[in-house]
């Protein structure tokens, strides 16, 4: 299967790894395919940064909820930025976000499974012979990961529409 | 996004996206604080049995979750 996949379709999935690393996550979650695919100079990356989902937009979104939910915390009265500059005061710096940080392998989250799933199912129907970056960014964008369209309500863009495109023409 | 000031109640939002999320969200933290508090205690010379006291919880749960990462059992 991976063979079909285009070098830079390839090269996302790979580099979603150390997306996840990034963003301490132990898993690689459908946002961290997405933030690769930002950096890929392929057709998915081109539809993504025309659409205003750039990397450093999406990781700056991305770090507002994850590993910890600024936004959420929020919602309930805490302010995260004032319990991290207490924590650092007693601590020292980075303190709360001290955590284990993910070593070795990190593996694909289920619902990035998913997303690939999604992508396979795509080329499938449409019977391509190569997988490219847009499949891909198909995937991720079919799956419905809370997280995904948070960050694109944030950001302001239009997902079905991305999505639609992404699917691509057939000569894709 | 919601800043702290205008408070909603979210753990009472009758929206459960929002409800739920800010639960999770405050478990994530005070996991996160536990850690620093538990590493900061052990340093202190408290024994399991004082932070599990403290905690409320039992002094197995406690040595579980903490000893093996931290190294000091």
């Amino acid at each position: 299967m991976l063979e079909r996949f285009t070098d830079e379709a390839r090269w996302a999935i790979t580099h979603a790894q150390e997306e996840a690393r990034t963003l301490r996550s132990s898993r690689i979650e459908p946002v961290h395919v997405l933030l690769a695919l930002t950096r890929e100079p392929g057709r998915a990356g081109q539809l993504l940064r025309a659409a205003g989902v750039d990397h450093e937009r999406l990781t700056a979104a991305a770090r507002r909820t994850a590993p910890l939910d600024a936004d959420a915390l929020a919602t309930v009265g805490i302010d995260l930025d004032q319990v991290r500059a207490a924590t650092e005061a007693a601590f020292g710096p980075g303190a709360l976000d001290r955590g284990a940080p993910p070593s070795g392998h990190i593996r694909f989250a289920d619902a990035s499974k998913h997303a690939l799933a999604q992508t396979v199912g795509l080329v499938g129907r449409r019977h391509l012979d190569r997988i490219d970056a847009g499949h891909v960014l198909f995937g991720v964008l079919a799956v419905a990961d809370p997280l995904v369209d948070r960050l694109f309500q944030q950001l302001g863009t239009d997902l079905d529409a991305l999505r639609e495109q992404a699917a691509g023409s057939d000569a894709a | 996004m919601a800043t702290p000031t205008d408070v909603t109640t979210a753990a009472a939002a009758d929206d459960p996206d929002i409800g739920l999320r800010a639960i999770r969200a405050l478990r994530d933290l005070a996991d996160r604080l536990e850690v620093l508090q538990v590493g900061n205690a052990r340093r202190r010379g408290w024994s399991w049995q004082q932070i599990a006291d403290a905690l409320g919880v039992s002094k197995q749960a406690v040595h579980k979750k903490h000893a093996i990462s931290r190294r000091d059992r």
